[in-house]
């Protein structure tokens, strides 16, 4: 390597510098956030005159939070479950399979990464409005596997990449049809493919805002989705009470999955 | 005719215009080992894997006790087979791997429990029970692949070049311990190499094929005092081929002219049609067949190299085709780059191609 992190000099301070200022970019609105939601002022002073509970216990008193947060929890997990199910199927064609456009194909699946999502969004708004779907779960969860469909078929991909397929065959040998070696052998292999697409799908749904606020109703809203609403009648402490919390939740899963991941691939 | 134990017939498997496998047939005797050797894509594997049910032939059968298993599918086969790849289960340690065909059979836990046990005692590693594969050898797999391919008693056992990963001593240890699991069980083997030291230490009977055709089959020693053909001579043992000049055949003997004008009589004549590759007559004698002597073929001495036991010398014949011969230090004792030898060797010892 000519370009090594020691013949850096004064460009790796430099270095240092940027990636210090990124990091700060990234976190202290964040932690902004967290801060003011526990502060007094009602104008969302900072720094907070004092600390309180205040707003966590109005949160707490508004079903409409909780039940945009389950709410939220019911379209992340249907549409992984269903985002995984499909992304499983297509991995197998797109890795084991030998036909022409497999390449192309692959690129459709990953469409809905690039593809600007308010593009998206009107799109599919447009067409749910001619099946009736806008608004319902359904309608939710099937928008939010489409996002969500890419980041299950990559890591799926790469595992069963990763996985010999003559240790099916084994199987098969062994005297289990290519279903049960599917079932009883590949599936378990690759478990941890699978479990990275489970965690990437739900965490995409989790914060998705921009189709969610198209799809949803006045019955029908994500936390994500609650508290745009909220931001735009009043700027309220609560909203980032509402926001620490659905932040927190994320790392708790994010850190919970890494812990998985170790111990599944033990 | 009544069938073999295994039977192949005029399988042909092609993809494309491509002939993987041309009209090979093959009868096989309950207990054999019977070796597929050859350079790879000379449809030896795929041979195999016709027998395996993961490709299917495009013309042909294949018979066990008399009944064609084409129509049978891959996992009702009942057949046993080692790959070259590791294939055991990642996530099953070495008992559940063994378990495993018994388990998808519905076997009784009991009866499962003490098979497994069998099985790895078979392969002597007991004491790796309860191993994941991860922290096994490359050695140690192949022997749970053997017990595990092993433990439903499949009449028929297929390795597809198991050894190849693995190191040379290793692999003789290997090669050594399957002998052994093969005399213990008696089950029927058919055994993939492009390895013909392995084919020779391990087969009761070899098959050489080349450009997807069986070139000759029969015992190591068959194939290389008897060669049937120039391909099955150049690749069973080492082996010189010299030009001829002229040639006269009568019955099963021929007199050649080598191009130098040298001239030997009563070679033992082999008429190699197919696959054979070179059209034009050739003499191939083997290394160890070559001796000094006061008349013969007039060479030049190249190179002399010790290698203990014995050593090899390298000589150049008047018309340029290089040849060696390995013998024994005091045969030699005289030769040195660059000085003039005669060679000879008994006319039986050799073989005319033609």
């Amino acid at each position: 390597m000519l370009l090594t992190y020691r013949h850096l000099g004064g460009l790796g301070v430099a270095l240092w510098a940027v990636t210090i200022l990124v990091c700060l970019f990234l976190l202290v609105p964040i932690v902004f956030i967290a801060a003011l939601s526990f502060g007094s002022s009602q104008w969302l002073v900072f720094p907070p005159p004092s600390w309180t509970l205040r707003w966590y216990r109005e949160l707490a008193a508004d079903p409409r939070w909780l039940e945009a947060a389950l709410t939220s929890a019911k379209v992340g997990l249907l549409s992984a479950a269903l985002a995984v199910l499909l992304g499983l199927m297509a991995s197998f064609a797109l890795v084991r399979g030998r036909f022409r456009g497999r390449g192309l194909l692959k690129a459709l699946f990953l469409t809905p990464m690039v593809l600007p999502v308010i593009v998206f969004a009107v799109a599919i708004y447009a067409l749910f409005l001619r099946v009736g779907l806008n608004g319902t779960l359904v309608g939710f969860v099937l928008a939010h596997t489409v996002l969500a469909f890419p980041f299950a078929v990559i890591p799926i991909v790469n595992s069963l990449e990763g996985f010999d397929k003559s240790i099916e065959d084994a199987a098969v040998l062994c005297g289990a049809s290519p279903l049960q070696a599917k079932l009883k052998i590949t599936l378990p292999a690759i478990r941890i493919g699978l479990f990275s697409a489970a965690v990437f799908a739900f965490l995409i749904s989790w914060d998705e805002v921009v189709v969610a606020i198209f799809m949803a109703s006045p019955d029908l809203q994500t936390l994500p989705v609650r508290i745009w609403g909220a931001l735009r009648q009043d700027l309220s402490p609560v909203i980032a009470a509402a926001s620490t919390i659905l932040v927190a939740f994320t790392l708790l899963v994010m850190a919970a999955a890494a812990l998985l991941r170790r111990r599944i691939s033990r | 005719m009544t069938p073999a134990f295994l039977s192949i017939r005029g399988l042909r498997q092609t993809y494309g215009s491509f002939v993987a496998v041309d009209d090979v047939s093959l009868e096989i005797p309950e207990g054999e080992f019977l070796t597929f050797l050859g350079p790879s894509g000379s449809g030896k594997s795929t041979t195999l894997y016709a027998l395996a049910g993961f490709n299917e032939p495009t013309s042909g059968d294949i018979l066990l006790k008399g009944a064609s298993i084409l129509a049978t599918p891959s996992h009702r086969r009942n057949i046993g087979m080692v790959f070259q790849r590791y294939t055991l289960f990642p996530h099953l340690n070495v008992r559940e791997n063994v378990a495993f065909p018994l388990r998808v059979r519905g076997q009784a836990e009991p009866e499962i429990a003490a098979r497994v046990s069998q099985m790895l005692a078979l392969v002597q590693l007991e004491a790796f029970a309860d191993r994941m594969p991860g922290n096994l050898s490359g050695g140690q797999q192949q022997r749970v692949a053997l017990a595990r391919a092993l433990a439903y008693d499949p009449p028929v056992l297929l390795m597809d070049e198991p050894l190849s990963a693995l190191d040379k001593k290793l692999r003789e240890e290997i090669q050594i311990e399957i002998r052994r699991i093969h005399r213990e069980t008696g089950v029927t083997i058919l055994y993939v190499t492009h390895d013909q030291e392995e084919a020779l230490r391990l087969s009761d009977r070899i098959a050489v094929f080349n450009r997807g055709r069986i070139e000759q089959v029969g015992s190591g020693r068959d194939l290389y005092h008897n060669p049937a053909t120039r391909f099955v001579a150049g690749f069973i043992g080492d082996s010189n081929f010299l030009d001829t000049a002229e040639v006269a055949v009568s019955g099963d003997r021929g007199r050649v002219v080598f191009p130098d004008g040298t001239a030997m009589a009563d070679l033992p004549v082999h008429r190699s049609a197919p696959g054979g590759g070179a059209t034009a007559a050739q003499v191939m004698v083997r290394p160890q067949s070559l001796r000094l002597a006061a008349t013969g073929l007039p060479v030049r001495v190249l190179d002399v190299t010790f290698l203990g036991d014995t050593s090899t010398v390298q000589f150049r014949t008047d018309w340029g085709q290089e040849i060696w011969m390995r013998a024994g230090a005091e045969e030699i004792a005289g030769l040195s780059p660059g000085a003039s030898a005669q060679l000879g060797w008994a006319p039986g010892e050799s073989h005319l191609f033609l």
